[in-house]
Protein backbone atom coordinates (compact mmCIF):
# COMPACT_ATOMS: atom_id res chain seq x y z
CA UNK A 1 0.00 0.00 0.00
CA UNK A 2 1.46 3.70 -1.01
CA UNK A 3 1.34 5.99 2.07
CA UNK A 4 2.79 8.47 0.37
CA UNK A 5 2.31 9.32 -3.41
CA UNK A 6 3.53 12.55 -4.95
CA UNK A 7 3.40 13.29 -8.63
CA UNK A 8 4.60 16.60 -10.58
CA UNK A 9 5.67 18.37 -7.58
CA UNK A 10 6.20 21.85 -8.51
CA UNK A 11 7.67 24.60 -5.69
CA UNK A 12 10.00 28.02 -6.32
CA UNK A 13 11.00 30.54 -4.58
CA UNK A 14 11.47 33.80 -5.30
CA UNK A 15 11.27 33.14 -9.24
CA UNK A 16 13.50 30.31 -8.61
CA UNK A 17 12.77 26.83 -9.37
CA UNK A 18 13.17 24.56 -6.56
CA UNK A 19 11.14 21.42 -7.51
CA UNK A 20 9.85 20.64 -10.64
CA UNK A 21 7.72 18.04 -12.35
CA UNK A 22 8.92 15.91 -8.76
CA UNK A 23 7.31 12.22 -8.53
CA UNK A 24 7.88 9.99 -5.76
CA UNK A 25 6.38 6.88 -4.12
CA UNK A 26 6.41 4.96 -0.54
CA UNK A 27 5.12 1.84 0.20
CA UNK A 28 3.98 1.49 3.73
CA UNK A 29 6.80 -0.51 5.82
CA UNK A 30 9.96 1.02 3.46
CA UNK A 31 12.59 2.62 5.23
CA UNK A 32 13.12 4.94 1.98
CA UNK A 33 16.36 6.76 1.31
CA UNK A 34 15.70 10.24 -0.07
CA UNK A 35 19.25 11.65 -1.40
CA UNK A 36 20.78 14.84 -3.45
CA UNK A 37 23.11 17.45 -3.05
CA UNK A 38 22.97 20.76 -0.68
CA UNK A 39 19.66 23.00 -2.22
CA UNK A 40 18.65 19.65 -4.14
CA UNK A 41 15.13 20.31 -2.36
CA UNK A 42 15.10 17.46 -0.37
CA UNK A 43 14.14 19.53 2.99
CA UNK A 44 11.49 21.33 0.69
CA UNK A 45 9.71 18.02 -0.22
CA UNK A 46 9.65 17.19 3.31
CA UNK A 47 7.92 20.28 4.66
CA UNK A 48 5.15 19.98 1.75
CA UNK A 49 4.95 16.09 3.01
CA UNK A 50 4.35 17.58 6.05
CA UNK A 51 1.86 20.31 5.09
CA UNK A 52 4.07 23.17 7.04
CA UNK A 53 5.12 24.27 3.61
CA UNK A 54 2.77 24.51 0.33
CA UNK A 55 3.31 23.91 -3.30
CA UNK A 56 2.62 25.58 -6.61
CA UNK A 57 1.57 22.37 -8.25
CA UNK A 58 1.02 19.22 -8.16
CA UNK A 59 -0.67 16.27 -6.47
CA UNK A 60 0.89 15.25 -3.08
CA UNK A 61 -1.13 12.49 -0.69
CA UNK A 62 0.23 11.20 2.38
CA UNK A 63 -1.76 8.74 3.86
CA UNK A 64 -4.33 9.58 1.62
CA UNK A 65 -4.29 12.99 3.10
CA UNK A 66 -3.62 16.29 1.20
CA UNK A 67 -1.09 17.94 3.49
CA UNK A 68 -2.53 21.25 2.29
CA UNK A 69 -5.54 20.79 3.07
CA UNK A 70 -5.24 18.24 6.46
CA UNK A 71 -2.31 19.11 7.61
CA UNK A 72 -3.25 19.51 11.46
CA UNK A 73 -4.66 16.14 10.88
CA UNK A 74 -2.20 14.27 8.93
CA UNK A 75 0.71 15.80 11.24
CA UNK A 76 -1.39 13.55 14.07
CA UNK A 77 -0.24 9.98 12.73
CA UNK A 78 3.20 11.17 11.40
CA UNK A 79 6.43 13.48 12.87
CA UNK A 80 9.74 14.38 11.55
CA UNK A 81 13.00 14.92 12.75
CA UNK A 82 14.07 18.40 10.98
CA UNK A 83 17.27 19.12 10.18
CA UNK A 84 17.81 22.11 12.26
CA UNK A 85 18.11 22.18 16.08
CA UNK A 86 15.67 24.57 17.55
CA UNK A 87 14.96 23.25 21.19
CA UNK A 88 13.80 25.74 24.02
CA UNK A 89 17.05 25.92 25.74
CA UNK A 90 15.13 26.91 28.97
CA UNK A 91 13.18 23.52 29.16
CA UNK A 92 14.56 20.35 30.40
CA UNK A 93 14.83 16.95 28.36
CA UNK A 94 11.84 15.61 29.71
CA UNK A 95 10.02 19.11 30.18
CA UNK A 96 10.31 19.10 26.63
CA UNK A 97 8.95 15.73 25.96
CA UNK A 98 5.84 16.47 28.32
CA UNK A 99 5.10 19.70 26.23
CA UNK A 100 5.42 18.24 22.45
CA UNK A 101 3.88 15.20 24.18
CA UNK A 102 0.73 17.77 25.11
CA UNK A 103 0.55 19.28 21.75
CA UNK A 104 -0.35 15.67 20.41
CA UNK A 105 -2.74 14.90 22.68
CA UNK A 106 -0.50 12.84 25.29
CA UNK A 107 -0.29 13.14 29.17
CA UNK A 108 3.07 11.85 29.37
CA UNK A 109 4.20 10.67 33.01
CA UNK A 110 7.64 10.95 34.62
CA UNK A 111 7.99 6.87 33.61
CA UNK A 112 7.04 7.23 30.30
CA UNK A 113 9.05 10.42 29.45
CA UNK A 114 12.15 8.38 30.98
CA UNK A 115 11.19 5.32 28.20
CA UNK A 116 11.38 7.41 25.77
CA UNK A 117 14.77 8.96 26.57
CA UNK A 118 16.33 5.79 27.49
CA UNK A 119 15.11 4.72 24.05
CA UNK A 120 17.87 7.35 22.35
CA UNK A 121 20.62 6.64 25.09
CA UNK A 122 19.84 9.61 27.13
CA UNK A 123 20.15 9.91 30.97
CA UNK A 124 16.38 10.76 32.71
CA UNK A 125 18.50 12.04 35.66
CA UNK A 126 20.24 14.73 33.48
CA UNK A 127 17.95 17.92 35.22
CA UNK A 128 20.22 20.51 33.05
CA UNK A 129 18.34 22.79 30.61
CA UNK A 130 18.64 21.82 26.81
CA UNK A 131 20.92 25.08 26.12
CA UNK A 132 23.86 23.23 28.10
CA UNK A 133 23.90 19.29 25.56
CA UNK A 134 26.01 18.72 23.34
CA UNK A 135 24.93 18.61 19.63
CA UNK A 136 24.60 14.81 19.71
CA UNK A 137 23.06 15.03 22.71
CA UNK A 138 20.31 17.38 21.04
CA UNK A 139 19.85 15.17 18.28
CA UNK A 140 19.25 11.82 20.52
CA UNK A 141 16.41 14.53 22.37
CA UNK A 142 14.87 15.40 18.79
CA UNK A 143 14.56 12.02 17.68
CA UNK A 144 12.69 11.07 21.08
CA UNK A 145 10.59 13.58 20.17
CA UNK A 146 9.81 12.30 16.68
CA UNK A 147 8.87 8.83 18.04
CA UNK A 148 6.39 10.48 20.87
CA UNK A 149 3.37 10.13 18.72
CA UNK A 150 4.00 6.45 17.94
CA UNK A 151 4.05 8.17 13.68
CA UNK A 152 2.97 5.93 11.07
CA UNK A 153 5.29 7.50 8.67
CA UNK A 154 8.20 9.28 9.86
CA UNK A 155 10.93 11.59 7.95
CA UNK A 156 14.74 12.08 9.60
CA UNK A 157 15.86 15.26 7.91
CA UNK A 158 19.87 14.17 8.35
CA UNK A 159 19.02 11.66 11.25
CA UNK A 160 22.80 11.19 12.40
CA UNK A 161 24.50 14.49 11.85
CA UNK A 162 26.68 15.50 15.26
CA UNK A 163 26.19 11.56 16.22
CA UNK A 164 29.13 9.63 17.35
CA UNK A 165 29.73 5.65 15.89
CA UNK A 166 28.24 4.34 18.52
CA UNK A 167 25.21 6.85 18.86
CA UNK A 168 25.12 6.30 15.20
CA UNK A 169 24.25 2.39 15.70
CA UNK A 170 22.13 2.40 17.96
CA UNK A 171 19.61 4.85 16.28
CA UNK A 172 20.10 2.83 13.09
CA UNK A 173 19.16 -0.16 15.55
CA UNK A 174 16.04 1.57 17.27
CA UNK A 175 15.10 2.38 13.45
CA UNK A 176 15.33 -1.14 12.23
CA UNK A 177 13.40 -2.04 15.22
CA UNK A 178 10.40 0.25 15.07
CA UNK A 179 10.54 -0.47 11.17
CA UNK A 180 10.52 -4.44 12.06
CA UNK A 181 8.21 -4.62 15.05
CA UNK A 182 5.54 -1.87 14.25
CA UNK A 183 5.76 -1.47 10.32
CA UNK A 184 6.79 2.32 10.37
CA UNK A 185 7.29 3.91 7.13
CA UNK A 186 10.37 5.62 7.63
CA UNK A 187 11.89 8.33 5.09
CA UNK A 188 15.24 9.28 5.71
CA UNK A 189 17.31 12.35 3.94
CA UNK A 190 20.49 12.28 4.54
CA UNK A 191 24.42 12.58 2.70
CA UNK A 192 25.77 10.01 4.71
CA UNK A 193 25.48 7.15 2.41
CA UNK A 194 26.35 4.20 4.71
CA UNK A 195 23.39 5.08 6.71
CA UNK A 196 21.28 4.33 3.52
CA UNK A 197 22.79 1.25 2.87
CA UNK A 198 22.50 0.13 5.80
CA UNK A 199 18.53 1.13 6.53
CA UNK A 200 17.02 1.65 3.33
CA UNK A 201 15.80 -0.45 0.87
CA UNK A 202 14.20 2.11 -2.09
CA UNK A 203 16.11 5.19 -2.23
CA UNK A 204 15.23 8.42 -4.52
CA UNK A 205 18.31 10.54 -5.74
CA UNK A 206 16.80 14.49 -6.33
CA UNK A 207 19.52 16.34 -8.49
CA UNK A 208 18.85 19.65 -10.43
CA UNK A 209 14.85 19.74 -9.09
CA UNK A 210 13.96 16.42 -9.98
CA UNK A 211 13.93 12.75 -9.05
CA UNK A 212 16.96 11.62 -11.26
CA UNK A 213 16.68 7.40 -9.98
CA UNK A 214 14.03 6.00 -7.77
CA UNK A 215 14.01 2.51 -6.85
CA UNK A 216 15.20 -0.56 -4.73
CA UNK A 217 18.48 -0.09 -3.04
CA UNK A 218 20.13 -3.00 -4.99
CA UNK A 219 19.29 -3.02 -8.73
CA UNK A 220 21.15 -4.13 -11.27
CA UNK A 221 21.80 -0.45 -12.37
CA UNK A 222 23.74 -0.03 -8.72
CA UNK A 223 24.72 -3.50 -8.75
CA UNK A 224 26.36 -4.01 -12.16
CA UNK A 225 29.25 -2.02 -11.10
CA UNK A 226 30.17 -2.86 -7.26
CA UNK A 227 33.46 -4.54 -7.11
CA UNK A 228 35.00 -5.66 -3.79
CA UNK A 229 38.38 -6.83 -2.89
CA UNK A 230 38.50 -9.79 -0.48
CA UNK A 231 41.85 -10.73 2.05
CA UNK A 232 42.54 -14.46 2.94
CA UNK A 233 43.53 -15.62 5.63
CA UNK A 234 46.20 -17.97 3.62
CA UNK A 235 47.11 -17.24 0.13
CA UNK A 236 48.52 -20.88 -1.20
CA UNK A 237 45.93 -23.32 -1.42
CA UNK A 238 42.56 -21.13 -1.87
CA UNK A 239 41.44 -21.00 -5.47
CA UNK A 240 39.68 -17.37 -6.29
CA UNK A 241 38.17 -18.39 -9.31
CA UNK A 242 35.08 -18.78 -7.41
CA UNK A 243 32.42 -20.09 -9.18
CA UNK A 244 29.10 -19.03 -7.56
CA UNK A 245 26.47 -17.06 -9.19
CA UNK A 246 26.95 -13.22 -9.33
CA UNK A 247 30.90 -13.37 -8.56
CA UNK A 248 32.79 -12.64 -11.25
CA UNK A 249 36.37 -12.35 -9.24
CA UNK A 250 39.34 -10.87 -12.08
CA UNK A 251 42.66 -10.91 -10.03
CA UNK A 252 44.60 -12.05 -6.95
CA UNK A 253 47.42 -9.97 -5.52
CA UNK A 254 48.95 -11.57 -2.87
CA UNK A 255 46.32 -12.15 -0.28
CA UNK A 256 43.92 -9.73 -1.78
CA UNK A 257 40.98 -10.95 -4.55
CA UNK A 258 39.46 -8.46 -6.02
CA UNK A 259 35.70 -9.18 -7.49
CA UNK A 260 32.81 -7.70 -9.21
CA UNK A 261 29.51 -8.97 -7.48
CA UNK A 262 26.25 -9.20 -9.83
CA UNK A 263 22.68 -9.19 -8.69
CA UNK A 264 22.90 -10.54 -4.93
CA UNK A 265 23.43 -7.99 -1.95
CA UNK A 266 26.99 -7.59 -1.02
CA UNK A 267 25.79 -8.86 2.57
CA UNK A 268 24.42 -11.94 1.34
CA UNK A 269 27.75 -12.58 -1.32
CA UNK A 270 29.99 -12.04 1.69
CA UNK A 271 28.17 -14.59 3.47
CA UNK A 272 27.84 -16.89 0.68
CA UNK A 273 31.64 -17.32 0.38
CA UNK A 274 32.13 -17.94 4.20
CA UNK A 275 29.17 -20.70 4.39
CA UNK A 276 31.58 -22.15 1.44
CA UNK A 277 34.89 -22.37 3.81
CA UNK A 278 36.67 -19.62 2.12
CA UNK A 279 38.86 -18.02 5.25
CA UNK A 280 38.05 -13.90 4.63
CA UNK A 281 39.27 -11.57 7.38
CA UNK A 282 38.12 -8.58 5.49
CA UNK A 283 36.06 -7.08 2.59
CA UNK A 284 36.27 -3.74 1.16
CA UNK A 285 34.48 -2.15 -1.56
CA UNK A 286 36.60 -0.61 -3.95
CA UNK A 287 34.57 1.51 -6.12
CA UNK A 288 30.76 0.96 -7.55
CA UNK A 289 27.58 0.73 -5.90
CA UNK A 290 25.26 3.78 -4.33
CA UNK A 291 28.10 6.31 -4.29
CA UNK A 292 29.64 5.98 -7.76
CA UNK A 293 25.49 5.94 -8.92
CA UNK A 294 24.65 9.35 -6.92
CA UNK A 295 28.02 10.74 -8.23
CA UNK A 296 27.26 10.10 -11.48
CA UNK A 297 23.66 11.16 -11.38
CA UNK A 298 24.71 14.12 -9.55
CA UNK A 299 27.35 15.06 -11.80
CA UNK A 300 26.09 17.29 -14.11
CA UNK A 301 24.08 20.63 -14.07
CA UNK A 302 23.89 22.82 -10.67
CA UNK A 303 25.33 21.72 -7.50
CA UNK B 1 -7.98 24.95 20.28
CA UNK B 2 -7.23 22.14 22.00
CA UNK B 3 -3.66 22.86 22.73
CA UNK B 4 -4.32 26.20 23.57
CA UNK B 5 -3.58 25.84 27.60
CA UNK B 6 -0.66 23.98 26.91
CA UNK B 7 0.79 26.67 24.43
CA UNK B 8 -0.50 29.85 26.72
CA UNK B 9 1.36 28.18 29.69
CA UNK B 10 4.57 27.28 27.23
CA UNK B 11 4.51 31.57 26.38
CA UNK B 12 3.58 32.34 30.01
CA UNK B 13 6.64 30.48 31.62
CA UNK B 14 8.92 31.85 28.79
CA UNK B 15 7.65 35.16 29.17
CA UNK B 16 9.25 34.61 33.02
CA UNK B 17 11.88 32.43 32.70
CA UNK B 18 13.54 33.44 29.65
CA UNK B 19 16.28 35.75 29.80
CA UNK B 20 14.98 38.42 27.05
CA UNK B 21 11.93 38.66 29.23
CA UNK B 22 13.02 38.73 32.34
CA UNK B 23 15.70 41.60 31.10
CA UNK B 24 12.66 43.74 29.99
CA UNK B 25 11.12 43.22 33.23
CA UNK B 26 14.26 44.51 34.97
CA UNK B 27 14.63 47.23 32.74
CA UNK B 28 10.89 48.21 33.52
CA UNK B 29 11.41 48.56 37.16
CA UNK B 30 14.30 50.59 36.50
CA UNK B 31 12.78 53.18 34.36
CA UNK B 32 10.05 53.12 36.99
CA UNK B 33 11.86 53.65 40.05
CA UNK B 34 13.85 56.19 38.57
CA UNK B 35 10.67 58.42 37.44
CA UNK B 36 8.81 57.33 40.84
CA UNK B 37 11.52 58.75 43.15
CA UNK B 38 12.09 61.89 40.73
CA UNK B 39 8.49 62.85 40.87
CA UNK B 40 8.66 62.33 44.51
CA UNK B 41 12.06 63.97 45.24
CA UNK B 42 12.81 66.61 42.73
CA UNK B 43 12.30 69.58 43.97
CA UNK B 44 10.09 70.83 40.74
CA UNK B 45 8.45 67.36 39.93
CA UNK B 46 7.50 67.32 43.73
CA UNK B 47 5.47 70.14 43.26
CA UNK B 48 3.11 68.99 40.68
CA UNK B 49 -0.58 67.98 41.75
CA UNK B 50 -0.88 64.92 42.72
CA UNK B 51 -3.27 63.59 39.97
CA UNK B 52 -0.50 65.00 37.71
CA UNK B 53 2.15 62.71 39.00
CA UNK B 54 -0.06 59.47 38.45
CA UNK B 55 -1.28 60.75 35.27
CA UNK B 56 2.66 61.24 34.19
CA UNK B 57 3.50 57.52 36.28
CA UNK B 58 0.43 56.04 34.04
CA UNK B 59 1.67 57.33 30.81
CA UNK B 60 5.21 55.92 31.42
CA UNK B 61 3.72 52.49 32.32
CA UNK B 62 1.73 52.38 28.93
CA UNK B 63 4.90 53.44 27.14
CA UNK B 64 6.85 50.76 28.76
CA UNK B 65 4.22 48.19 28.42
CA UNK B 66 3.55 48.98 24.28
CA UNK B 67 7.72 49.00 24.33
CA UNK B 68 7.73 45.33 25.56
CA UNK B 69 4.36 44.64 23.15
CA UNK B 70 6.48 45.41 20.28
CA UNK B 71 10.15 44.13 20.86
CA UNK B 72 8.03 40.26 21.76
CA UNK B 73 5.38 40.44 19.26
CA UNK B 74 8.76 41.03 16.57
CA UNK B 75 10.20 37.90 18.58
CA UNK B 76 6.66 35.59 18.21
CA UNK B 77 7.13 34.36 14.68
CA UNK B 78 9.94 35.75 13.24
CA UNK B 79 12.65 35.41 16.82
CA UNK B 80 11.44 31.87 16.67
CA UNK B 81 11.73 31.43 12.74
CA UNK B 82 15.45 32.60 13.34
CA UNK B 83 16.23 30.19 16.62
CA UNK B 84 14.87 27.40 14.60
CA UNK B 85 12.20 26.38 17.24
CA UNK B 86 9.17 27.37 14.78
CA UNK B 87 9.71 24.56 12.76
CA UNK B 88 9.69 22.14 15.68
CA UNK B 89 5.95 24.37 16.76
CA UNK B 90 4.23 23.64 13.23
CA UNK B 91 5.31 20.00 12.52
CA UNK B 92 2.69 19.29 15.37
CA UNK B 93 -0.72 18.91 15.03
CA UNK B 94 -0.89 22.59 15.97
CA UNK B 95 -2.48 25.76 13.44
CA UNK B 96 -0.58 28.76 13.62
CA UNK B 97 -3.68 30.72 14.48
CA UNK B 98 -3.45 28.74 17.79
CA UNK B 99 0.04 29.32 18.02
CA UNK B 100 -0.05 33.23 17.51
CA UNK B 101 -3.28 33.53 19.99
CA UNK B 102 -1.28 31.77 22.51
CA UNK B 103 1.88 34.46 21.90
CA UNK B 104 -1.06 36.95 21.99
CA UNK B 105 -2.21 35.77 25.10
CA UNK B 106 1.69 35.80 26.21
CA UNK B 107 1.99 39.19 25.35
CA UNK B 108 -1.21 39.92 28.02
CA UNK B 109 0.14 38.18 30.46
CA UNK B 110 3.40 39.79 30.04
CA UNK B 111 1.38 43.44 30.45
CA UNK B 112 -0.57 42.00 33.64
CA UNK B 113 3.23 41.31 35.21
CA UNK B 114 4.19 44.68 34.23
CA UNK B 115 0.79 45.91 36.00
CA UNK B 116 0.90 44.23 39.03
CA UNK B 117 5.12 45.68 39.50
CA UNK B 118 3.63 48.83 38.81
CA UNK B 119 0.89 49.30 41.68
CA UNK B 120 3.30 50.28 44.13
CA UNK B 121 4.88 52.89 41.91
CA UNK B 122 1.34 54.15 41.38
CA UNK B 123 0.87 54.02 45.13
CA UNK B 124 4.24 55.60 45.96
CA UNK B 125 3.34 58.93 44.10
CA UNK B 126 -0.51 58.92 44.06
CA UNK B 127 -1.83 57.78 47.61
CA UNK B 128 -2.67 61.03 48.92
CA UNK B 129 -4.83 61.69 45.76
CA UNK B 130 -8.45 60.90 44.80
CA UNK B 131 -7.84 59.20 41.61
CA UNK B 132 -5.75 56.57 42.27
CA UNK B 133 -8.51 53.70 42.41
CA UNK B 134 -9.93 55.09 38.85
CA UNK B 135 -6.61 55.43 37.40
CA UNK B 136 -5.40 51.79 38.26
CA UNK B 137 -8.77 50.59 36.66
CA UNK B 138 -8.92 53.05 33.28
CA UNK B 139 -4.93 52.01 33.03
CA UNK B 140 -5.95 48.20 33.12
CA UNK B 141 -8.62 48.85 30.62
CA UNK B 142 -6.76 50.90 27.90
CA UNK B 143 -3.25 49.24 28.48
CA UNK B 144 -4.74 45.71 27.82
CA UNK B 145 -6.25 47.18 24.59
CA UNK B 146 -2.94 48.95 23.56
CA UNK B 147 -1.08 45.71 24.10
CA UNK B 148 -3.44 43.62 22.23
CA UNK B 149 -3.60 46.53 19.32
CA UNK B 150 0.89 47.09 19.19
CA UNK B 151 1.26 43.60 19.76
CA UNK B 152 -1.61 41.76 17.55
CA UNK B 153 0.02 44.18 14.90
CA UNK B 154 3.78 43.30 15.15
CA UNK B 155 2.59 39.38 15.77
CA UNK B 156 1.22 39.58 11.92
CA UNK B 157 4.66 41.22 10.71
CA UNK B 158 6.25 38.68 12.89
CA UNK B 159 4.44 35.87 10.99
CA UNK B 160 5.18 37.17 6.94
CA UNK B 161 8.65 38.63 7.79
CA UNK B 162 12.15 36.43 7.71
CA UNK B 163 14.16 38.43 10.38
CA UNK B 164 13.27 39.93 14.20
CA UNK B 165 15.07 42.45 13.30
CA UNK B 166 13.04 43.99 10.51
CA UNK B 167 10.04 42.84 12.29
CA UNK B 168 11.11 45.05 15.51
CA UNK B 169 12.43 48.15 13.21
CA UNK B 170 8.24 48.34 11.29
CA UNK B 171 7.07 47.66 15.27
CA UNK B 172 8.93 50.46 16.79
CA UNK B 173 8.65 52.96 14.43
CA UNK B 174 4.74 52.39 14.17
CA UNK B 175 5.03 52.54 18.07
CA UNK B 176 6.69 56.18 17.71
CA UNK B 177 4.64 57.37 14.90
CA UNK B 178 1.73 56.81 17.01
CA UNK B 179 3.20 58.59 19.93
CA UNK B 180 5.21 61.73 17.62
CA UNK B 181 1.85 63.58 17.67
CA UNK B 182 1.76 63.80 21.42
CA UNK B 183 5.18 65.51 21.56
CA UNK B 184 2.67 68.63 18.99
CA UNK B 185 2.54 71.84 21.32
CA UNK B 186 -0.66 72.16 23.37
CA UNK B 187 -1.71 74.70 20.47
CA UNK B 188 -1.10 72.62 17.53
CA UNK B 189 -3.18 69.62 19.30
CA UNK B 190 -6.34 71.63 19.94
CA UNK B 191 -6.14 72.80 16.32
CA UNK B 192 -8.83 70.40 13.66
CA UNK B 193 -5.79 68.34 12.26
CA UNK B 194 -3.99 68.22 15.51
CA UNK B 195 -8.07 66.95 17.17
CA UNK B 196 -8.12 64.66 14.23
CA UNK B 197 -4.58 62.89 14.58
CA UNK B 198 -5.37 62.15 18.47
CA UNK B 199 -8.75 60.81 17.20
CA UNK B 200 -7.08 58.58 14.78
CA UNK B 201 -4.14 57.34 17.14
CA UNK B 202 -5.24 54.47 19.63
CA UNK B 203 -1.99 56.15 21.79
CA UNK B 204 -2.97 59.22 22.22
CA UNK B 205 -6.83 58.06 22.87
CA UNK B 206 -5.55 56.09 25.84
CA UNK B 207 -3.65 58.95 27.35
CA UNK B 208 -6.37 61.25 26.45
CA UNK B 209 -8.51 58.80 28.27
CA UNK B 210 -6.56 58.70 31.44
CA UNK B 211 -5.90 62.50 31.42
CA UNK B 212 -9.85 62.92 31.92
CA UNK B 213 -10.29 60.29 34.13
CA UNK B 214 -7.06 61.51 36.11
CA UNK B 215 -6.97 64.78 35.85
CA UNK B 216 -10.11 66.14 34.85
CA UNK B 217 -11.65 63.47 37.29
CA UNK B 218 -14.64 62.95 34.37
CA UNK B 219 -17.09 60.14 34.84
CA UNK B 220 -17.32 57.37 32.23
CA UNK B 221 -19.63 58.72 29.68
CA UNK B 222 -16.97 61.03 28.67
CA UNK B 223 -14.80 57.84 27.92
CA UNK B 224 -17.16 55.75 25.51
CA UNK B 225 -15.58 57.67 22.32
CA UNK B 226 -11.86 57.00 23.16
CA UNK B 227 -13.18 53.71 24.16
CA UNK B 228 -15.43 52.69 20.96
CA UNK B 229 -11.56 54.08 18.83
CA UNK B 230 -9.71 51.44 21.25
CA UNK B 231 -12.00 48.62 20.75
CA UNK B 232 -12.37 49.01 16.89
CA UNK B 233 -8.32 49.15 16.58
CA UNK B 234 -8.46 45.82 18.79
CA UNK B 235 -11.16 44.69 16.82
CA UNK B 236 -9.18 45.17 13.31
CA UNK B 237 -5.60 43.54 15.04
CA UNK B 238 -7.39 40.51 15.76
CA UNK B 239 -8.39 40.58 12.25
CA UNK B 240 -4.81 41.33 10.78
CA UNK B 241 -3.75 38.69 12.90
CA UNK B 242 -5.73 36.14 12.01
CA UNK B 243 -5.76 36.57 8.27
CA UNK B 244 -1.57 36.93 8.33
CA UNK B 245 -1.73 33.85 10.28
CA UNK B 246 -3.96 31.35 8.71
CA UNK B 247 -0.85 30.08 6.67
CA UNK B 248 2.56 30.60 8.04
CA UNK B 249 5.27 28.99 6.45
CA UNK B 250 8.91 28.93 7.09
Amino acid sequence: MKVINVKSLKKSFSGKKVLEDTSMAVSQGDIYGFLGPNGSGKTTTLRILLGILFPDGGKVDVLKMDPSVDGELLRQRINILPESHGFYGWMRAEEYLRFFGQLYGLQLTSADSNKHLEQVGLDPADRRPIRTFSRGMKQRLGIARSLLNDPEILFLDEPTNGLDPKGRRKIHDLLLKLNREREMTVVISTHILDDVERLCNRIAILHNSKIQYEGPLFTPQIEKSIRYQFHLADDKNISYTWNFPGFSCQEKKGQWVTCEIKDIHPDKALSLLVQKGIPITEAIQVNGGLESMYLKLTAQGKE
Amino acid sequence: MKHFKTLVEKECIEEIISPRGAALYLVGCGVLSVFSLLLVSNTELSLLDNAQAVYMMSSIIIAIALLIAVIRGSDGFAGERERETLETLLITPVSPAEVAIAKLMGLIFSWLVLFIISIPYLWAVGSTGQNLNSALQYLFISGTLLVVIFGGFTLAISARMRTFKGTMSIGLTAFLLSGSPILLGPSLRQSTVGRFIDLLNPFANALNMLDSVIVDSLGVLFQITPLVILISYTVAAMWILSMTTRRVEL
